[in-house]
């Protein structure tokens, strides 16, 4: 009897509680969140461009937030308590292409626009567009440039990432389109996946190269993790006869490709992506649309993507990508502008 | 008679394990470059340090969740102080066992002081390590570390032999020496045989346990800098993925769960299969993820033979 | 008898343990609401009832193990293949959402049979059989859907997800109570939950007062497998897919909430002594903890490290009671 009465005391506190603290403040700002799936150096860049961004657009709050681990379930708890914290606009990597689509249908019921970014939702989805690599064109690009380096045949393996990330299947299905226009001269002998984990990847890759390492001319690689273990297994293997073409930016695969162990990397710009990214959802909430004639790619799993590019380094521009990465960036903000965006 | 029972129960292991050699090497002629020997032995290396840390708390007949994670905590700092505050490699090595057998002093008090169990406690530190890595790194890798470490852990010592072999030949060693020489090593498998009887006969159960833990959490921190010398980099998620395998090679090799009972070349043998397994089937392209399958298979066949022995009358055994 | 006397002991201790969890949860709530922005606003009380609705059900997924003495390491493998079950189910053959997650439900209790089955008769303790069970249905999981997501579900199924009451309530632990409420008639007013009890409390005991404790631990394990299934189909309403990695490698994120809830409730990890009520309390504190620290600035990155405490804790505390108290009832 005591102890109902008190239940009823406290039920009611925690219903007064709620009642009182439903008015939240309505802050008449853009608050971004570029919200990263999990730790990884590739994300790294984005803080420093949101910041930039911040800056050069004049926008009110831009911050880069990543969750303690690489897991679906602390991504979306991430973003819940962002959204209870009065972030208005947000710039996402999904932790799964179909699983984010309900937290972010709940953060575009709530006012607040989503551009997944640099891996796309699966389409349908609540978010405006996808603004990434277009994955396609960057793993054919790069399996072209190392058709080429090898002298039109050969034997690839590919090194691949995760397997339940929606871009590991496209970049095979890419290579594979490349390998098939040599009529046969080149061969993939194997896509190896899940090796976006350092201990994975030095056990397989170490693994493979060790077994098979005599039996292919050359290797691709399409993430980050595996672009700097295969770089830093070629530098101990030494005799620089298996040509290479890695993905992104490590100092360790940069380092290989300066000395000639690998010959270049496509590089994806992931500062165009949190910066041109933070300016777009920024004019998005304040009133700005999309233009229905908008150039829209179809990759990616998305009806609706814009391509952040790509830039090929080799020892030649080693030392200026960077810029060139920025001035890509300015080319995709003045396209943004007038292709994709239109403002009342 | 104690000695022809401990040379039966590994030498099945030791058939396998060569026989998995022998059949690997002929189907796969390259299995036996220098390059894959020094793989495989690398592999052995870490593997065998983590699956000792398991058996000695084994052996006290408790476990160890948090094995992974103080492996995990303990290469980070490693990595860390090398990183941002420029040690060299001796005391930070020095600082990271310090730090592996305070992890594994803190496990050992709180399950052998406050008499709490062992699983619930160590369930509670995995999750209180892996925090603290996380918070010290924000979950990014520290690069950064001395080029000695980084060497040492891609050289070899004569032909495919890794250097990385070298620590865990020293601790397996230390481990062999404290059960086989020392007082506290047989106290601590009296203890783990029955815990009461050993308390009546004037052993001190709590130093024991403590001693167990102390050694777990010291051999999971030596792991830990192994694992970031052969990685190259202070790697936050360095541990994560070691339960179930630190389980799998002492319960393959013989080691009793309700404890009093080690055996080192059991588990080393064990180990080695367990990497023969997971090279054959990169070797032969098979599913990777076939690997948990397969070890989990082998501690249940393991654990079910186990306890059909037991049943059995003693003659039996040596079948 | 062991079964007379616990459960004539066991009302006052478990409302007294109540109590305090439920001050602890206002006074949680009152801090939060003052320190971190947004914590009593409806969307974050509605997340917070949606993620406590799934730590429930894994709480009482090991709880019911917990009580007859045994733990259950592979209720995150468990959970995640009877989801996947499920799914496919839905995706590729076209079940009706009801059927498929029955479906479901019945593979998860399969499974947990399979555990039970395995500790009664190769006489291993439940650790060992469920951490090698944990690795072989993980494995095979991912053997099977070659680690991809079920994403073609049908709207109906869907549509669950999407339900919101009050603006604050997920229906998600309305749900997990009524379970919770059923697992509570069935341990104290029926003779099969007392006979779950007594095999904890001492099996030999309870085999001289007639009960067949083996098929008592089955009964237990096939449970837990049921309610982890129930606790991975609800997960996958929430995602609107079935991802293989949802609940970390190996399922292992599930198992801190899933000891958390019961430890913190007072269930006895020697088993004998199982209390829904608080299991519940506590699961509904550690989300309310954690969504609190998510809020604050001191970040996501510490969460983990008070989860690992508060833990520590909550057994120091039991061990401080129970010697005060002179029970003798260790952790």
């Amino acid at each position: 009897m005591r102890n109902s009465r008190l239940f009823s005391t406290i039920a009611g506190a925690l219903f007064a509680g709620i009642v009182t603290s439903t008015a939240v403040l309505a802050d008449p700002s853009t608050r971004i969140g570029i919200v990263a799936p999990g730790p990884h150096p590739y994300f790294t860049q984005w803080d420093a461009a949101g910041q930039q961004a911040a800056k050069d657009f004049n926008i009110g709050v831009v911050d880069y937030r990543v969750p303690a681990k690489w897991e679906l379930a602390a991504h979306n708890a991430l973003l819940e308590s962002m959204a209870s914290q009065n972030y208005n606009a947000f710039l996402i990597f999904p932790g799964d292409p179909v699983a984010t689509r309900p937290t972010v249908a709940d953060l575009v019921g709530m006012g607040a626009p989503v551009i997944s970014l640099a891996g796309c939702l699966q389409d349908p989805s609540d978010a405006a567009f996808c603004f990434a690599t277009d994955n396609t064109v960057a793993a054919y690009d790069a399996a072209k440039l190392l058709i080429k380096e090898m002298g039109g045949k050969g034997k690839i393996v590919h090194f691949a990432g995760f397997l339940t990330d929606p871009n590991t299947k496209v970049r095979i299905d890419a290579i594979a389109r490349a390998v098939a226009e040599t009529n046969g001269a080149v061969t993939v002998v194997d896509n190896i996946t899940d090796l976006d984990v350092p201990e994975a990847a030095q056990d397989k890759i170490n693994a493979f190269l060790a077994t098979q390492g005599n039996n292919i001319d050359g290797i691709i690689t399409t993430a980050w993790i595996p672009s700097v273990v295969a770089a830093t297994a070629l530098r101990k293997i030494g005799d620089k006869r298996i040509k290479m073409i890695g993905l992104d930016n490590d100092d360790l695969l940069m380092a290989a490709i300066k000395d000639g162990y690998v010959s270049g990397t496509v590089v994806e710009n992931a500062f165009a992506q949190a910066y041109v990214g933070s300016f777009a959802v920024d004019k998005l909430r304040t009133g700005c649309k999309l233009r229905d004639d908008a150039p829209w790619k179809n990759a990616n799993r998305s009806a609706k993507l814009m391509d952040s590019g790509t830039v090929y380094v080799t020892a030649a521009n080693l030392d200026t990508y960077h810029d060139i990465q920025k001035d890509k960036a300015k080319g995709l903000l003045a396209s943004f502008k007038s292709a994709y965006l239109k403002c009342p | 008679m104690a000695k022809s029972i401990l040379r039966q129960e590994w030498l099945g292991l030791a058939v396998i394990a060569v026989l998995g050699f022998v059949v690997m090497a002929t189907l796969r002629p390259s299995f036996l470059t220098p390059f894959n020997l020094f793989v495989l032995m690398s592999t052995f290396a870490l593997a065998t340090l983590i699956a000792l840390g398991q058996m000695v708390t084994l052996a006290v007949g408790q476990l160890n969740l948090s094995l992974g994670s103080v492996g995990g905590l303990v290469a980070v700092s490693f990595a860390g102080l090398m990183d941002v505050w420029h040690w060299s490699a001796a005391p930070s090595l020095m600082a990271g066992l310090a730090l592996g057998a305070l992890a594994g002093a803190l496990n050992g008090i709180l399950i052998a002081q406050f008499e709490l169990s062992a699983f619930i406690v160590t369930l509670a530190t995995l999750a209180m390590f892996k925090g603290l890595n996380l918070a010290l790194t924000k979950a990014q890798p520290f690069y950064h570390i001395d080029r000695i470490v980084s060497a040492f852990g891609n050289a070899s010592i004569g032909g495919p032999i890794p250097a990385v072999l070298i620590p865990t030949v020293m601790a397996t060693a230390v481990v062999a020496f404290i059960f086989y020489r020392l007082p506290i090593g047989r106290q601590i498998l009296a203890v783990g045989g029955n815990s009461s009887a050993s308390e009546l006969s004037g052993i001190s159960n709590k130093r024991a346990v403590i001693t167990a833990h102390v050694m777990s959490g010291a051999l999971a921190g030596l792991a830990g800098m192994v694992a970031v010398a052969r990685l190259q980099l202070g790697q936050p998620t360095i541990g994560e993925d070691w339960l179930i395998s630190s389980f799998a090679a002492p319960v393959i090799g013989g080691v009793a769960l309700t404890g009093g009972h080690v055996s080192i070349v059991g588990t080393l043998l064990a180990v080695v299969i367990v990497a023969l397994i997971t090279q054959g089937l990169v070797l032969f392209a098979v599913d990777p993820f076939y690997v948990q399958l397969v070890l989990g298979g082998l501690i249940l066949v393991a654990v079910g033979l186990n306890s059909l022995r037991s049943l059995l009358p003693i003659g039996y055994s040596s079948l | 008898m062991a079964v007379g006397r616990s459960s004539r002991s066991q009302p006052n201790e478990e409302a007294s343990t109540a109590l305090g969890l439920l001050l602890l949860i206002v006074i949680a709530f009152a801090v939060f609401s003052w320190t971190a922005t947004g914590f009593a606003s409806p969307y974050n009380l509605y997340t917070l009832t949606r993620t406590a609705g799934l730590n429930v059900l894994l709480g009482l997924a090991m709880m019911v193990v917990i009580a007859t003495g045994g733990l259950d390491l592979s209720v995150g493998a468990t959970g995640v293949a009877s989801a996947m079950f499920a799914g496919y189910l839905m995706q590729d053959f076209r079940f009706q959402m009801v059927i498929a997650i029955v479906a479901a439900l019945c593979f998860g209790g399969a499974l947990g049979f399979c555990n039970g089955f395995v500790v009664v008769f190769a006489r291993v303790h439940s650790f060992i059989v469920t951490l090698a069970s944990m690795s072989i249905i993980f494995g095979a999981m991912i053997v099977l859907t070659k680690a991809e997501s079920v994403r073609d579900l049908p709207a109906s199924f869907l549509a669950l997800g999407k339900i919101r009451w009050f603006g604050y309530l997920s229906p998600m632990l309305i749900v997990s109570v009524a379970i919770g409420a059923l697992i509570a008639i069935m341990l104290r007013w029926t003779d099969l939950g007392r006979e779950i009890l007594a095999s904890g409390a001492s099996s030999r005991a309870a085999t001289l007062s007639g009960v067949r404790v083996g098929s008592r631990i089955i009964t237990v394990h096939a449970l837990s497998g049921m309610l982890a299934a129930a606790a991975g189909v609800m997960l996958s309403i929430r995602n609107g897919a079935m991802v293989p990695s949802m609940a970390g490698n190996l399922g292992q994120e599930w198992l801190l909430p899933a000891f958390l809830a019961p430890v913190l409730g007072g269930t006895l990890l020697s088993g004998g002594r199982a209390w829904v009520l608080t299991t519940v309390l506590a699961a509904l504190l550690v989300t309310e903890l954690t969504s609190g620290m998510l809020l604050m600035a001191i970040g996501e990155f510490w969460v983990q490290f008070a989860l690992g405490s508060v833990l520590l804790l909550a057994v120091l505390l039991e061990k401080g009671r129970s010697t005060l108290m002179g029970t003798g009832e260790g952790i």
